[in-house]
């Protein structure tokens, strides 16, 4: 058993860029375990109030110009990161999955029933994180959801980014945070409750690490999910999946009297196609566009190009050469049978056809699919279990339209522009109420 | 179609630097004016690249390329159905569909003409006999079978006579050891050397690995050769590279003389192949050329950086597959004056491109909730 671990309590022992088989290894995950125990502890003792406080300072700290963190947030698209860590954004946050009271991680407090009963939320124990490679933010978003609701985190990463999850850690262990009553707090109140490791895959760790999770948490693709859901686990371990799916934009003709408004409504798309590198199950890539507005869907994703242009202008792309080399494919194949639109090198690509229906298969790189429909309620037709987002431009029959979609399987229906925000619920669930058991007195 | 049919009368090699390559630019452009006035898709295409099909090419690198793949996803043809002679289908390795190409009577012409004189520069002019190392093929025989004997059909006008030593038993497919030897035993009492020929993997699983664990080795005729081709990603997983294949391929067949080629090639561009000088080595023959671009700016790049690798070639009549982009990744080793004196750039073939490893948890959904068209 090759247990790397990259992040403990003497912080990170790898560099952003590299390799998790030179930090220093466990044979067993039994000292990981005994350290995290002690960590979690500690987090339990501490009111939410603090652990709010010190994600609030990370927040500000992260947005200081220049500072190596800002400069991390900003190479890898997750500006989203320090807001989602801001007080104002964590307090309702954490209420709505604690059932409107944010106390009842702390001791109890009434069950709201009028019966003088009383209810609490206990931390599970301990949640072994699996990662997905790419999407990084999303990972950390787990891992915070698992402190706040006060469990030790084993996060497993994958070999690709496997130094950026301890960088953010190894920052967040460095903040401070002011009480009120003067007296400081420090991130290591949150930290010592992690472990970030890594492994191969055919290594028996993480059969073990499966064994001794209360709650096993899972976000990648599909084989990653189902390998981890086929490993052993003990009974009454709760498992938190977020797995493959897709997500689109609808855009209804209502928002296309103008070329002004289209116009605005393209930007929002490319900024929600440019966050996270597309590769979030949140990310789009089909955009449905109703017929009957002043602007075509071929004159909108004409204006989607110049946006998504602007857009990906600013951040480098992380194309792999086989996804260049499917982009290519498809440049060639819409220059012949339809439309397409696209800059120099493949930094993003717009592709139209009158004859395309349907969810068009991702292709990543800042690709979208601009698909013509008659009427943006046809695309219930296209949700499924295996969709998520559905990110709406739409008037008045916004909230008919998210009742169709969300009926047939999409989970959210956020605005344009919103649909990399992470929030709550996600996947159909709330994840920190998945992460304590409601005990009463 | 006078240049380049000017260039195809060439030798396959230049002996000068710089030699013939203004022929290879005026044919490849006589061909893209051919394509644009006879396949409407590609015309569209190439316009859309905003060149000038008529405007003279001063570098093959600014010529306008499709990826390889663009047959795997439209029907594309630049002669009208009744010229069409013979319908190309890939093996489809690294996908499920296969590419589709169309043949004309002047196209196959131009694909034997070519592979002809490539194969007799690197054997010489006389026929001599192949072993393949294959299963004969029979009529109405298993499908995968048959696509590896039409993949190496090719090759086979220049033996003089043919044997195969594979045979399948019981679903496996097992060398016929006794044959092999008979064979051999045969032809070095006539001293006539001789090829062996097959699919890199089938060499190596089927012929080499067993001799070698049998402890069996057959001394060759001077002057014989081993040819094998269709590329290394079945052997990926046995860590069989270039050095271990030749090395163990060396313990069985001893030879005063090892001759040991790796033809690398592609359906698209059939007919013209780049064995390697036992090395890995290659070298574009005149009628084509080999550009290494940057996998995300598509820029040329420079001698010895490894990139995507496109092809250039004039060769195909039937369909427009004169500059393609493989999802190959490869570098250029050098353009001056190499083996035999011959001049040209000399490339080698690094693997297949990387996917992204593991994607965010968009990916990899099944393919059936995808409906691309109606």
């Amino acid at each position: 058993m090759k247990i790397f671990v990259l992040f403990d309590e003497r912080g990170r022992h790898i560099e952003p860029a590299g390799n998790p088989d030179d930090s220093p290894m466990e044979a067993s995950p039994d000292r990981l375990v005994e350290g995290l125990k002690v960590g979690q502890e500690r987090l339990r003792s501490a009111p939410i109030d603090d652990l709010i406080g010190l994600c609030d300072a990370a927040g500000q700290a992260w947005t200081m110009p220049g500072s190596d963190v800002a400069r991390m947030i900003s190479s890898l698209s997750i500006g989203f990161l320090p807001l989602w860590l801001r007080r104002a954004n964590l307090e309702p946050l954490v209420a709505q999955a604690f059932r409107g009271n944010i106390k009842a991680i702390d001791r109890f407090v009434s069950n709201g029933g009028g019966n003088g009963r009383k209810h609490r939320a206990q931390p599970r124990g301990i949640l072994v994180h699996w990662v997905a490679g790419n999407v990084p933010l999303l990972g950390m978003i787990s891992l915070l959801q698992g402190l706040l609701s006060k469990n030790a985190n084993l996060v497993k990463v994958s070999r690709q980014n496997a130094g950026i999850l301890p960088f953010f850690l190894d920052a967040l262990r460095k903040v401070r945070y002011r009480r009120p009553d003067g007296t400081e707090v420090s991130g290591t109140l949150l930290t010592d409750a992690v472990r970030a490791i890594y492994m191969d895959h055919e290594d028996p760790a993480a059969a073990a690490l499966s064994t001794l999770a209360d709650v096993r948490v899972a976000w990648g693709g599909r084989e990653a999910v189902e390998a981890i859901m086929n490993l052993p686990r003990r009974f009454g371990t709760e498992d938190i999946v977020f797995g493959p799916k897709t997500s689109f934009v609808v855009v209804g003709s209502e928002i296309l009297n103008g070329p002004e408004g289209a116009r605005r409504v393209a930007s929002l798309v490319a900024r929600d196609t440019v966050a996270l590198g597309q590769r979030g199950c949140n990310s789009p890539h089909t955009v449905f566009v109703e017929r009957g507005g002043q602007v075509t869907p071929e004159a909108f994703a004409r204006l989607l190009g110049e946006e998504l242009s602007r857009s990906a202008r600013q951040v480098p792309p992380d194309t792999a050469p086989q996804e260049a080399f499917q982009i290519l494919s498809w440049r060639a194949e819409y220059d012949m049978r339809g439309q397409a639109w696209y800059g120099d090198g493949v930094r993003w690509s717009v592709f139209y056809s009158d004859e395309d229906r349907g969810l068009a298969t991702p292709c990543y790189g800042r690709t979208l699919f601009v698909r013509p429909v008659d009427d943006v309620l046809d695309v219930a037709a296209f949700c499924s279990i295996n969709t998520q987002t559905a990110g709406l431009a739409l008037g008045e029959r916004r909230l008919k339209v998210a009742e169709a979609l969300t009926a047939r399987g999409i989970e959210r229906c956020p605005e344009v522009g919103h649909m990399s925000l992470y929030e709550a619920p996600w996947d159909g669930m709330y994840p920190m109420d998945r992460m304590v058991r409601w005990v009463s007195a | 179609m006078g240049v380049i049919d000017e260039l195809l009368r060439q030798p396959p090699y230049a002996t000068r630097p710089g030699e013939l390559q203004n022929l290879l630019r005026a044919a490849v452009q006589e061909a893209i004016g051919h394509h644009c006035e006879h396949c409407p898709a590609f015309n569209r295409w190439y316009r859309k690249q905003g060149v000038d099909p008529a405007a003279e090419i001063k570098d093959l690198a600014q010529v306008p390329f499709l990826p390889v793949s663009i047959f795997k996803r439209m029907s594309l043809e630049s002669v009208g159905e009744q010229d069409v002679v013979r319908i190309l289908r890939s093996s489809a390795t690294s996908s499920q569909t296969p590419s589709r190409v169309v043949l004309d009577r002047m196209t196959r012409d131009r694909q034997m003409r070519t592979l002809g004189t490539l194969l007799s520069a690197l054997m010489g002019p006389m026929r001599r006999p192949f072993v393949v190392l294959d299963a004969a093929p029979q009529q109405g025989g298993d499908v995968e079978l048959s696509a590896r004997v039409a993949g190496l059909r090719g090759y086979l006008m220049m033996a003089s006579e043919t044997h195969y030593v594979l045979e399948r038993q019981n679903g496996r497919m097992v060398l016929d050891t006794e044959k092999l030897a008979a064979l051999l035993e045969k032809f070095r009492s006539q001293q006539a050397p001789v090829c062996f020929l097959g699919y890199t993997y089938m060499l190596f699983q089927y012929v080499v690995a067993p001799l070698l664990r049998a402890g069996r080795q057959f001394a060759l005729p001077a002057g014989s050769m081993v040819l094998h081709f269709g590329g290394w990603k079945r052997l990926a997983g046995q860590a069989v590279d270039r050095e271990r294949l030749n090395s163990e391929l060396s313990q069985v067949f001893l030879s005063p003389d090892p001759c040991i080629r790796d033809a690398y090639g592609f359906t698209e561009q059939l007919g013209i192949i780049y064995p390697d000088d036992g090395h890995g080595v290659r070298l574009a023959p005149v009628y084509s050329e080999v550009i290494v671009r940057d996998p995300i700016s598509l820029e040329s790049l420079r001698d010895g950086v490894p990139g995507l690798l496109e092809f250039i070639t004039p060769l195909p009549n039937s369909y427009p597959g004169i500059a393609l982009l493989l999802d190959d990744v490869g570098r250029i080793v050098s353009r001056g004056k190499g083996e035999g004196g011959r001049f040209g750039t000399r490339f080698e073939v690094i693997g297949r491109a990387q996917g992204a490893e593991i994607r965010g948890c968009g990916d990899t959904l099944p393919e059936q909730i995808y409906q691309v068209r109606a």
